[in-house]
């Protein structure tokens, strides 16, 4: 494979250049940024056309993250009680699956993205990286809903309002960053190996039973060594951090913000070179 | 050759192979099984272009003709630099853009959004599109029709949204995959004048057709390719001849 990546794209004294030729990383980046507007155009597009057919239309948004609240609410609050040491369980319950969704979801559409994207690969020149970065935009603006109604249940269940419920924003846009790497990550290997995206669904299944969404780890793993596992995994540092914000009850924890900050930096520097490694051999049969 | 002995040169293509693999859809036989182990299902290995060399001078326009599956098609997408090489390589002077951009469209939308989609595809700007809108509504004839789902267009509505759309920017390398035969004949005539313009501004023009009479009178030179090889290539008058001659 010819694999060129030269300074200036690889322009010669003659000015003729590689037509592969993979830009360097700042002229990469440059490039994926000029295109924002492209990839926010389709992300709005793409959302727009979703609900084209359905009856209910955009009420769709609404209903479908309230009927996933009160599904697992039936079982986890009402039925099996897992709201030990939780002042407002449908609140809590809200927040953890929102945001455990959105990322969910996010990763999931990066790896589809490769494959739903590429006859457009086959026939235009851009930055691959736009492609899984477009899906992650198409999640984040999807998910907005979520977090709506997220917001509706706890205003609802009687928490207050304070200033601090504004940090929401900041945190979402790094959750976003995050989602991004994880994107990136998942786009290159089921590239490579299209079977990953059957086996996705259930590392998130797992993810979600380690990530705190549906009961309040510290009430169940008081001193046990596996609340390490918890606190260093990124999702779990997220959904505290929301419920820290949302929750008169709960309280933002400095070391999962730090924890949470050092792993979307981390997930999408090392998401954006591994996925750019393999620039030239996207867009195949 | 040395590439700085050609100042004027805008595209050359360097011994270039073209090789993937499709998956079949079909079930294995059991002694297949037992042959290839747990590579479960079949696939075969296609070779589209067998060692292509090729330079094309700025301001040349040219033709390539070939059979259904002769290459033809991978080789646009070589020099548009879209496809993947096996070996060899391509060089290009300044941008090349496919006349394409079906692919960059959303049917369940309207043609108004379209034009958006698939202008900012190509890299133009919202207010570049902006600033064209009116014009490019006007040229695909779709002044009625434009708030409509694309869904809902004939496939002559659709083909000429799409190609009022990709001709909008100017590139430097103008590569058209069989774009012209599209609409009524009046649109068919229409849109081979812009791409004359646009071949005037272009520098460079090379097309993929079928159609002979469309080489004949736009281009000065054809390529055929035959098998992912090139067979013959000249001026066009010429090696169309020869291409009709040879009947395989």
């Amino acid at each position: 494979m010819n694999n060129a990546i030269a300074p200036d794209g690889g322009a010669d004294a003659t000015g003729l250049q590689d037509a592969r030729a993979v830009d360097r990383l700042g002229p990469y980046l440059r490039a994926t940024w000029e295109r924002r507007e492209w990839s926010w155009y389709v992300a709005a597009s793409e959302l727009r056309s979703r609900q084209v057919n359905s009856v209910l239309g955009n009420l769709w948004h609404l209903l479908n993250p309230l009927l996933q609240v009160g599904v697992f609410f039936l079982f986890f609050g009402l039925i099996l009680q897992t709201d030990r040491g939780v002042d407002n369980f449908l609140g809590y319950l809200s927040i953890g699956i929102f945001v455990y969704l959105h990322s969910q979801k996010a990763t999931l559409a990066g790896g589809k993205s490769m494959l739903q994207y590429r006859q457009l690969m086959q026939l235009i020149s851009f930055p691959r990286a736009l492609v899984p970065i477009t899906s992650t935009m198409t999640e984040a603006l999807a998910a907005l809903s979520g977090y709506f109604v997220m917001v509706v249940v706890v205003v609802t269940t009687g928490e207050t309002f304070t200033p601090a419920w504004l940090l929401v924003v900041p945190l979402f846009a790094v959750q976003v960053v995050f989602n991004a790497g994880l994107a990136l990550i998942t786009a290159r290997a089921v590239h490579r190996v299209y079977d990953i995206q059957q086996v996705l669904p259930f590392v998130f299944r797992l993810g979600f039973y380690a990530s705190g969404v549906l009961f309040n780890v510290n009430a169940y793993l008081e001193d046990n060594p596996l609340q390490v596992v918890f606190e260093l995994n990124p999702l779990y540092c997220f959904i505290e951090t929301y419920r820290g914000l949302l929750l008169d009850s709960n309280t933002v924890d400095t070391s999962l913000v730090i924890t949470a900050l050092i792993w979307s930096f981390a997930v999408f520097v090392v998401g954006m070179l591994w996925f750019r490694g393999a620039e030239d051999s996207y867009g195949s049969e | 050759m040395d590439p700085s002995s050609h100042p004027h040169l805008s595209i050359r293509v360097e011994d270039v192979h073209v090789r993937y693999r499709v998956v079949e859809d079909r079930g294995l036989k059991l002694s297949e099984v037992a042959r290839r182990g747990f590579r479960s299902r079949g696939s075969s290995e296609v070779h589209a272009l067998r060692g292509v060399s090729l330079d094309i001078g700025v301001g040349e326009s040219v033709g390539i003709l070939g059979r259904n599956g002769s290459g033809k098609s991978t080789l646009l997408r070589c020099i548009a630099g879209v496809q993947p090489l096996t070996s060899g390589r391509v060089l290009v002077r300044g941008r090349p853009q496919l006349l394409a951009v079906n692919a960059a469209l959303d049917g369940r939308l309207s043609g108004r959004r379209n034009i958006y989609l698939g202008g900012l595809a190509m890299g133009l700007r919202r207010g570049e599109i902006d600033s064209h809108l009116d014009e490019i509504i006007e040229f695909a004839e779709l002044r009625d029709a434009i708030d409509r789902p694309m869904r809902t267009y004939s496939s002559g509505m659709r083909a000429r949204l799409a190609f009022s759309i990709a001709t909008l920017s100017a590139p430097q390398i103008l590569l058209i995959d069989e774009a012209l035969a599209v609409g009524d004949r009046k649109f068919r005539r229409k849109s081979l004048e812009r791409v004359r313009d646009m071949q005037r501004d272009a520098g460079t023009l090379i097309m993929v057709t079928h159609n002979l009479n469309e080489i004949r009178t736009s281009c000065q030179r054809a390529i055929w390719i035959h098998r992912g090889t090139v067979r013959a290539d000249g001026e066009a008058g010429s090696v169309i001849d020869e291409y009709e001659a040879t009947d395989e």
